[in-house]
């Protein structure tokens, strides 16, 4: 009795370790890699693929421009971790560049579309800014952000659009033309103006959410030193970026949960949690550390990792969520998983002293990095007492910074508030000091190639192309262009385009017959014999397409059902047409054999009357 | 003179059959031509789609959009239709069948291709999320409850009345909260 029952707990205290195991071994080592690399793993499961292949393989980006496609390269990217990058950026070039032929190009209300994709092109080295091609120029960063507001709102969907813009806006720290549609001020200024009571943000007002505040912040923070006041519309008052997101920090603060946790939408999940903490790294607060966001000695990184699957995947919730309907409680989901993957991103980049999440600039010369750090240090250390001498050589440390550089000195307003109460201006200070360019260069652009395995990808083309190649032919196009030049290039250019021409062909085919099936055989109840031979002709061509191409034809069973529906209505015709022919004929004999016989009977009695003239007499 | 007889009666006979049909279908072909017409032992659901909510924002609607062609003067796409409910149909399946069949226009994400894992519907009749401002989409009630499921997770039950309704505020205008029935 007692060794099964021991057994029963030991064996629960295995599956309970290993549950656990993962995650509570990264966090020990503080590895915020290991569980990126074990999400990566999952994914790869989820989608069939074994771990040595690339995730950013062809079966994955058929999902590229999509929310679902998007968010892994980015996360990825940004961890150093992409393993394709170039697959990704040629797939979602030809992606835009389709999407940019409809009047809408990327999306007609959402604006994020644009945003998402920006960051993605970005993280894996692209230049969202040339999407198009020489003739068709195309530049995500205009349309999407500065230039949107000429088609339709940033605005249009919400909050969410303003927030995400700016980070695409400040991803590169583009420059906003004269004759742009908003400034950077513009787009702040809406941000500031959806703040609510509590000092947080939501996507419907009332009170705070907790990954809408979060977002706002990670859009506020490249702004969080500046002294610029902007207009609150609602209030009218002038306000720095600095106080809102001081609010905003605090209402975090306040709507985080004893599990360390957050709850959106009433449902304590691992994506809130994955927001707060990229907010916070994005301010320069160590969110491992910072007493704010520690609750009973867990931090956020615990609360998240309680949500860790022993697939390596993360759930979003462990209770039903309305407003996430798909999320199974308590099995990993992908969008759970792709935010704990670039939290991991944002963490770890704090840690390595790179640059935030979504500042995708190159990374700091190094003379540029140490001098910040140093900086930083000195400001740590500073206290109520420290000689004003000291306090202006900080500031004279924080001015000579580039200006697009600063907000990376977490601790600049002390620095400000101390010098201030120490009788400092720091205006004349900023005025008197020059701004140094001497940081050094960043890094160098590699050189493309097309690679041998690229070659060997498009010799194993196979004759009969189907549609199933079109992301891998498109990828290969746009890798052979940006490659350097080599002796068969122009063979391979050919025999590319040729494919991209027989899948455009099969592609504009399959279009047309889910538009004719549309017009031909609905409603079904009013399809008629003149309907046949366009019912018939759909069949014929959907037979004439591969086996993977008819998998692209919506309501292919309903062609065959009209079909059979027509068919067996001529069967009922011919059948019946055959009927009435026999009965016509049949009917004619017999009439006609009822009428010789009665001329017959006539002609005998004739003949009788001719025997016996005199009776008739 | 028999004959005769025999074949009147033949051709009266034909006739009948003339008149009883002649469509002659194998077991099959009958229920896969006719898996869409309801009888008194069929089970079927009930659907509807409605867009009445934008009548009250048509402010906010863009403005291509601002036409008695896209957003019918009564707020109905689809008037209450009754559908055949084969076994294991989703409230998707009986809204695409309802709006293949009605020649109305829908888009949506595959199940592969959100982060969900379940069908998205982005628009019907040209009207997709935020058309009418930030909080609007298509949302689905089942027997006037918005349920916690994907559309395409939804198994329906003989009897069922599938409303698809349009908010231009995250459910609130139509008698949900929480995001609740968001598909």
């Amino acid at each position: 009795m007692m060794g099964k029952r021991g057994a029963a707990l030991l064996l629960a205290a295995v599956v309970w370790l290993s549950a656990w195991m993962p995650c509570a071994w990264a966090r020990e080592s503080g590895d915020c890699l290991t569980i990126a690399r074990q999400i990566i793993i999952w994914k790869k499961a989820q989608l069939g693929l074994s771990a040595d292949e690339p995730l950013l393989c062809d079966t994955f980006l058929q999902q590229a421009g999509t929310t679902a496609g998007d968010w892994y390269p980015f996360a990825m990217g940004r961890l150093g971790m992409a393993d394709d990058a170039g697959a990704y950026l040629a797939v979602i070039r030809s992606v835009v560049q389709q999407r940019y032929t409809t009047p809408e190009k990327l999306s007609a209300a959402k604006a994020t579309e644009w945003h998402r994709i920006i960051l993605a092109v970005l993280a894996l080295g692209g230049d969202p800014t040339q999407m198009g091609t020489e003739q068709a120029p195309i530049d995500l960063v205009a349309d999407g952000t500065y230039d949107r507001g000429k088609t339709v709102p940033l605005g249009r969907q919400g909050i969410n659009g303003w927030i995400w813009g700016l980070i695409a806006l400040d991803s590169m720290a583009y420059e906003v033309p004269q004759d742009a549609f908003y400034t950077r001020e513009d787009i702040i200024e809406q941000i500031i103006a959806a703040v609510l009571d509590d000092g947080g943000f939501s996507l419907s007002g009332g009170s705070a959410d907790p990954d809408i505040t979060a977002m706002a912040i990670q859009a506020l923070a490249p702004y969080y030193n500046s002294e610029t006041t902007y207009l609150h519309p609602g209030t009218g008052e002038e306000t720095t970026v600095r106080e809102v997101v001081d609010q905003a920090v605090a209402c975090l603060s306040r709507l985080q949960l004893k599990s360390a946790g957050y709850a959106s939408w009433g449902t304590e999940n691992v994506e809130s949690s994955c927001q707060v903490l990229v907010a916070l790294c994005a301010l320069g607060i160590d969110p491992l550390t910072d007493q704010r966001f520690i609750c009973q000695g867990r931090t956020l990184l615990d609360a998240i990792c309680d949500y860790q699957m022993t697939d390596g995947g993360f759930a979003h919730s462990f209770t039903e969520d309305p407003a996430n309907p798909d999320a199974v409680p308590g099995q990993s989901n992908s969008m759970a998983s792709e935010q704990v993957l670039y939290a991991m991103a944002a963490l770890w980049r704090q840690q390595q002293g790179m640059r935030r999440l979504y500042d995708l600039r190159p990374e700091m010369p190094l003379s540029l990095s140490s001098h910040i750090r140093m900086l930083n240090r000195n400001i740590a250390a500073l206290h109520e007492d420290t000689a004003a001498g000291e306090l202006e050589g900080l500031l004279k440390d924080y001015y000579c910074l580039p200006e697009s550089e600063r907000s990376y000195v977490a601790g600049f307003w002390t620095l400000h508030d101390l010098a201030v109460d120490a009788g400092l201006s720091a205006q004349s200070i900023a005025a008197a000091t020059t701004v140094r360019q001497d940081w050094g260069a960043a890094a160098a652009g590699e050189n493309q190639e097309f690679t041998l395995e690229q070659r060997r990808e498009v010799d194993t083309l196979p004759e009969e192309l189907t549609t199933e190649y079109e992301v891998t032919v498109e990828r290969l196009l746009q890798q052979l262009e940006a490659s350097q030049d080599f002796a068969d290039q122009e063979t391979y250019r050919e025999k590319l385009l040729q494919a991209r021409e027989t899948i455009a062909a099969i592609r504009s085919e399959v279009d047309r017959l889910n538009q004719a099936i549309l017009e031909t055989i609905y409603p079904m109840e009013e399809l008629t014999l003149r309907d046949l031979t366009a019912v018939e002709g759909l069949a014929r061509d959907i037979q004439a397409l591969s086996a993977y191409d008819q998998t692209q034809i919506r309501g292919r069973e309903d062609v065959e059902t009209a079909q059979l529906l027509l068919h067996n209505r001529l069967r009922g015709v011919l059948i019946g047409v055959g009927i009435a022919c026999l009965a016509a004929g049949v009917g004619a004999w017999t009439v006609v054999r009822i009428r010789r016989r009665r001329r017959q009977k006539a002609a005998e009695l004739e003949a009788l009357a001719a025997q016996f003239p005199e009776d008739e007499a | 003179m028999k004959k005769d007889i025999l074949a009147v009666c033949f051709v009266v006979l034909l006739i009948a059959v003339l008149l009883g049909g002649t469509e002659i279908q194998s077991v099959e072909e009958y229920y896969r031509t006719h898996a869409e017409e309801i009888t008194p032992q069929s089970e079927t659901v009930r659907i509807s789609i409605r867009c009445d909510t934008i009548l009250d924002n048509w402010d906010d609607l863009t403005p291509a959009l601002q036409s008695e062609e896209f957003v019918p003067q009564d707020g109905v796409i689809l008037p209450e239709t009754e559908l055949v409910l084969h076994e294991g149909d989703t409230v998707f399946d009986v809204l695409e069948r309802a709006v293949r069949s009605n020649r109305i226009q829908m888009e949506y994400q595959g199940a592969d291709e959100n982060s969900f894992g379940s069908v998205y519907v982005q628009g019907i009749h040209y009207l997709y999320e935020f058309s009418c401002g930030p909080l609007s989409g298509w949302m689905y009630r089942v027997n006037g409850e918005f349920p916690n499921y994907g559309c395409s997770k939804y198994v329906l039950a003989d009897g069922d009345v599938v409303e698809w309704v349009y908010t231009c505020d995250l459910g609130k205008d139509v008698g949900g909260g929480w995001l609740g029935g968001r598909q």
